[in-house]
């Protein structure tokens, strides 16, 4: 079947919309850095159901998304957690005294978050749709899943990051990731649709297996996750130099922009949380491709390049999940691991798979 | 595997908690985890047990693992870089010859064939043997744990992570029967007050298949390992170049290369037999991908046993043939240019479809010989499929063979065919052969070259193809993939199940009737989050089976609320993670 | 709880070194030895005579010849036959061609019948070769190497050349893996006239 041009040439016109809506979601997430109000929101994000904080006799303020120690310094210091949020749990505070509250409303919060914020969110909403739209247009003027050559594959994958992104602001309030992981999605998709462009056309006959849908989904969706883990292990990292800093006594802790980063600890929680998401998928994805190896080539592994890497990948995530559990290898030197993951990930992606023969050479660029 | 202290201890651990019931939250279980690798605590050990001892705990230690890993990913490294002997001789030749003194030196190292070298194998078997180090006992230690009831519930439940009290209407005893109903109801294993213990109060626990699931993970694992051996003990791979119109019988001989595991001989070959009947490649051949390969579809008649029933099949790329226990996959193609040579006398010597290699896949410009020894003729060439010419030399512009062009550089001489040593079909030895053309002979299809001084001549008659097939067997094919999945989902269980206790405690209301109940819980690790839902989904539920007298002051516990929160690891024993 | 750990850490070597054991117990007892009944002849494995008794049957073939004329080989019982497989396109077969030629003179008159079994090949080609080298016993065309097939069922043919002598009774009497040498035919079809 050719190719649908019409719907091909849409696909890249939404794709090249969705970045520039991305970049500016990105300048409003900056915006709210420099200009949005002071609060300390950010710790709310790892803590959602606080039923003892719902009994809190203290104010109206204090309830759902803020820690009851933050509610009693909020308290003194008028700073709010994003805004009444009390009114979100409508049983807790008032007619059901003694009951325990049900979690907060996430978007609420999030609308409650400012003005910088909500304009921010509803850009990255915006730009998803669009992004997904792209996708899928693209899949259908080429009749098949979109993800059959690199640049398919970068464009599907950041917006599988996107979107998982936009899942971790409202479970956990993370609005203070944004500049940074959609920052690195604008980055992506940029490259993907400068450098790395293909234009829309048939597979070869190696591709043509219902197993692309499978496996390379699977890779799509696990590198769009661990993308997310590679930015907040970064982000993670720069918390904890900065919390060094100021413990030593060389920073003022006043910094409006790193005080506004979560705090390490609830970044590495986040980032584990994230992983052990991504990982499951990516061992899926590697025995779907050895399955899909066995029908096109023969054997189910055989140390093609891309294979060994994707091995190699797994390997280092496995080595980061097992540091975090032994002693002396948590906290930075973990997320190192983590990053040198996701730095063999993108290896495997734009260096292995373009410049070193193999059988995965399907990469359609140059 | 050697335990981890927390940096922190839990509050709860603290020796102000003057109980003297439990010694921790997770009761006795969690500190007797806490011997490290001074091996026993009051034993003393002969020397050598003693280091052997020693030895054991490190290799299967979390740190081992840590660094087995790593050498793991380093290893294979090489092995993707480098050319590997087992994928692609011709490049590793290739290497020798561009790095001539570097290439003995890695191939001393092993590095032209990693993942068949005793170094990468020591580094996965050692892995292996600290994962089953470490797994073995922690099954034995789940078994016990899972015939262990849950601990008593601890006096003061505050102290725990996730607590909350109020007010029941309900006399202790109700509450506490309600609580048990609910988390009954909830799965959760319980434990009562036995007869003669003060107090009302219920212990729950819940998530045992977390550790199941890290176990079934690992264990897995190892049978995926014994089933790649088993392939490669039991297995064999061979290819075998057909061209059109002609059959094979799949035994040793009639293959071009076969590659038996160990214990695999030549008499485990199915014994079918194949024809090609038709091959059909079709490209695309107009717009941007002008020239790409839209199909390949070879269709063959074959017989699984002789003399067995014929039957007809279609391999196509990704739809391999299963024939008996094999499978028969179509691997590359290409073209057979058929000549006709006769000798110096006219006489016919040579007449067959010539598959030529193609050096170039995208425009299949393929090379090729020619040996006639009974005439003393052998002839070099280069098919073109589409050919056109580029400033007099010869191009191919498109896959198919839509305007088939040879081209013949001819020699005549001894091709040293009766000496006894064996040649390739596909290269001819032209020492002793004298050129018979200063340029190369283009030939169209049907088109005759007579050679000079009676030597004789070759027709260019027309154009078959080939298909170069792969026909394998591997019996830990199945046993693998059911290991993976296996794997796969103890990962997610082990990911996603908490181990975790609640506790209720109900004591007797200060106004007479009714009680205060506090519910307290924690997990052994909530990395992967969402207890606090759980915890306050419980509670509400627990709450709800007793109502609070309106307008009572709602005592509350904050501190408990954010103690220890960051911390993930509440626990002394690791258990993170796969 | 620490006669637990001593407990586990012994069963886990104890089934170490069982599956130690058994690998090395396979490892080294396959790959050795030929079966009952074969024995080499001056040692070389290549060259092998099946005594009287230990025969394996010859399977019976049908084909036709280079020239189209039906061959079976049910039609040679009572006589020996010497089936060699061959491929005009392989030089140590081209090599032992005379060879075979003189023999197959030199043995009609004592009852011995030579055959080809010319693989991978086309008649023009073999035909070319055999009347180069004086052959005028007649080879079966397979280019599909079917009867190879059913003889590999019994005796290894791996490769070509590959002689086979069948004795009267139709069972494998000896076998040349490679080319073959006068003074070992001469050996083997002595062997093959012996039945018990």
């Amino acid at each position: 079947m050719p190719v649908n041009l019409g719907l091909a040439h849409a696909s890249s016109d939404f794709m090249v919309a969705a970045l520039l809506i991305y970049s500016l979601a990105v300048l409003a997430f900056a915006g709210d850095y420099a200009f949005g109000r002071p609060r300390r929101a950010v710790k709310a994000v790892v803590r959602t159901a606080e039923p003892a904080a719902a009994l809190a006799t203290v104010g109206a303020n204090t309830a759902g998304a803020a820690t009851v120690a933050e509610a009693t310094a909020a308290a003194g210091t008028g700073d709010v957690a994003g805004g009444p949020a009390a009114p979100a749990a409508p049983g807790s505070a008032t007619g059901g005294a003694g009951l325990p509250a049900r979690p907060t409303g996430a978007f609420r919060a999030t609308w409650e978050a400012g003005p910088w914020i909500r304009v921010a969110v509803m850009l990255s909403a915006v730009g998803m749709l669009a992004h997904l739209t792209a996708v899928i247009t693209r899949g259908l003027a080429v009749h098949r899943a979109p993800w059959g050559n690199m640049y398919e594959f970068i464009t599907a994958l950041t917006c599988v990051a996107a979107i998982f992104f936009g899942y971790i602001v409202v479970r956990y309030r993370a609005w203070a990731l944004g500049v940074f992981v959609m920052g690195a999605v604008v980055i992506a998709l940029g490259l993907a649709e400068t450098v790395i462009y293909t234009p829309a056309g048939p597979l070869v006959p190696a591709l043509q297996s219902y197993w692309l849908s499978i496996h390379v989904t699977a890779m799509t969706l696990s590198t769009g996750i661990f993308f997310v883990a590679a930015v907040l292990g970064i982000m993670y990292l720069v918390a904890e130099w900065y919390r060094k800093r100021v413990a030593a006594g060389k920073a003022e802790p006043g910094n409006a922009l790193l005080e506004r980063i979560p705090t390490g600890a609830q970044l590495d929680k986040l980032t584990y949380r994230t992983v052990i998401f991504g990982f499951p998928i990516w061992t899926f994805g590697v025995i779907a491709g050895a399955i899909w190896a066995d029908q096109a080539w023969g054997r189910y592994w055989g140390w093609d390049p891309v294979e060994t890497w994707a091995f190699i990948t797994w390997v280092i995530y496995a080595a980061y999940l097992h540091a975090r559990a032994t002693a002396g290898w948590r906290g930075a030197r973990a997320h190192y691991i983590q990053l040198l993951g996701f730095a063999s990930l993108v290896f495997n992606m734009l260096v292995v798979q373009v410049f070193i023969t193999g059988m995965h050479s399907y990469a359609g660029v140059g | 595997m050697t335990d981890v202290r927390t940096p922190q201890s839990k509050p709860a651990q603290s020796p102000a908690e003057g109980t003297g019931e439990v010694t921790g939250p997770f009761g006795p279980n969690g500190t007797d985890a806490t011997e490290s690798g001074g091996g026993g605590t009051s034993v003393p050990l002969d020397a050598s047990a003693g280091w052997l001892r020693w030895g054991w705990r490190q290799l299967t230690s979390m740190r081992t693992a840590l660094i087995l890993l790593f050498l793991l990913a380093l290893g294979a490294i090489p092995g993707s870089i480098l050319p590997q002997q087992g994928t692609d001789p011709a490049s590793v030749q290739q290497y020798y010859a561009s790095h001539p003194a570097l290439a003995p030196w890695l191939n001393r190292l092993g590095l032209f064939n990693v993942f068949a070298t005793p170094w990468f194998a020591a580094i996965y078997l050692l892995l292996f043997a600290s994962l089953i180090g470490c797994v073995v006992p922690r099954t034995f230690k789940l078994v016990g744990a899972a015939r262990t009831p849950p601990p008593r519930a601890p006096r003061n439940l505050k102290r725990l992570p996730h607590s909350t009290t109020y007010d029941s209407a309900l006399p202790p005893d109700a509450a506490a029967s309600a609580a048990a109903g609910i988390l009954g109801a909830h799965r959760f294993r319980l434990r009562r007050p036995a007869a003669g213990d003060s107090g009302q109060w219920v212990s729950a626990e819940k998530g045992y298949l977390r550790e199941v699931g890290n176990l079934l993970f690992h264990l897995s694992l190892v049978g995926i390992l014994v089933s790649i051996a088993l392939g490669g003990l039991f297995g064999y791979k061979a290819d075998k170049l057909l061209v059109q119109g002609t059959s094979f019988a799949d035994t040793v001989s009639a293959l071009d290369e076969t590659h038996f595991g160990r214990f695999a001989t030549g008499s485990d070959l199915a014994p079918f037999r194949m024809t090609l009947d038709n091959f059909s490649a079709s490209y695309i051949t107009s717009g941007q991908n002008e020239g790409q390969p839209s199909s390949f579809k070879a269709s063959v008649t074959y017989s699984a046993t002789p003399g067995g029933p014929s039957r007809q099949g279609v391999i196509e790329v990704n739809h391999p043939l299963s024939v008996d226990s094999v499978k028969v996959y179509l691997i590359g193609h290409g073209y057979a240019p058929v000549f006709k040579v006769t000798g110096p006398g006219g006489t016919l010597a040579y007449e067959q479809a010539t598959p030529f290699i193609p050096a170039n896949t995208a425009t299949m410009l393929s090379d090729g010989v020619v040996k006639a020894p009974n005439a003393n003729l052998g002839f070099m060439g280069v098919f073109v499929p589409t050919a056109i010419s580029d400033n007099g030399t010869l191009e191919s512009v498109f896959p198919a063979a839509n305007f088939p062009v040879v081209s013949l550089i001819g020699y005549s001489g001894n091709l040293g065919m009766n000496s006894g040593l064996s040649q390739s079909v596909y290269q001819l030895d032209t020492t002793g052969m004298t050129k018979v053309n200063g340029s190369p002979h283009v030939m169209l299809p049907g088109q005759t070259w007579t050679l000079p001084d009676g030597k004789g001549s070759i027709t260019f008659v027309g154009v078959q193809q080939w298909v170069s097939l792969a026909i394998t067997y591997d019996p830990g094919q199945v046993p693998a993939l059911v290991f993976g999945i296996l794997a796969l989902a103890g990962l997610l269980l082990s990911f996603f199940i908490r181990r975790r206790r609640v506790f209720v405690r109900a004591v007797p209301a200060a106004s007479g009737a009714g009680s205060i109940v506090t519910i307290g819980g924690l997990t052994r690790t909530d990395a992967s989050g969402g207890f606090e839902e759980e915890f306050a989904e419980l509670a509400f539920e627990i709450a709800s089976t007793g109502t609070a007298p309106p307008g009572a002051a709602a005592p509350v516990a904050p501190a408990a609320v954010t103690a220890g929160d960051d911390n993930p690891e509440p626990d002394n024993q690791s258990e993170t993670g796969a | 709880m620490f006669k637990a750990k001593r407990r586990t850490v012994v069963a886990v070597a104890a089934v170490a070194v069982v599956l130690l054991a058994g690998a090395l117990a396979v490892t080294l007892t396959t790959g050795s030895g030929a079966q009952a009944g074969v024995s080499y002849l001056n040692g070389n494995p290549a060259e092998r005579v099946y005594t009287a008794g230990d025969r394996p049957l010859a399977p019976d073939f049908t084909g036709t010849s280079l020239t189209g004329a039906p061959i079976k080989l049910a039609s040679y019982r009572g006589k020996i036959v010497v089936l060699n497989f061959w491929g005009s396109w392989c030089p140590p077969c081209r090599d032992e061609g005379p060879t075979l030629a003189v023999l197959a003179e030199q043995y009609a008159p004592k009852g011995v019948a030579f055959l080809g079994d010319d693989v991978a090949d086309t008649p023009a080609n073999a035909l070319d070769f055999t009347r180069s080298v004086g052959i005028t016993y007649p080879s079966l065309s397979d280019p599909g190497y079917l009867i190879v097939q059913d003889f590999s069922q019994v005796v290894p043919v791996n490769d070509t050349p590959t002689t086979v002598v069948i004795d009267r009774t139709g069972h494998i009497a000896g076998m040349v893996l490679g080319k073959v040498s006068y003074a070992t035919m001469v050996t083997l079809l002595s062997d093959a006239a012996v039945t018990r």
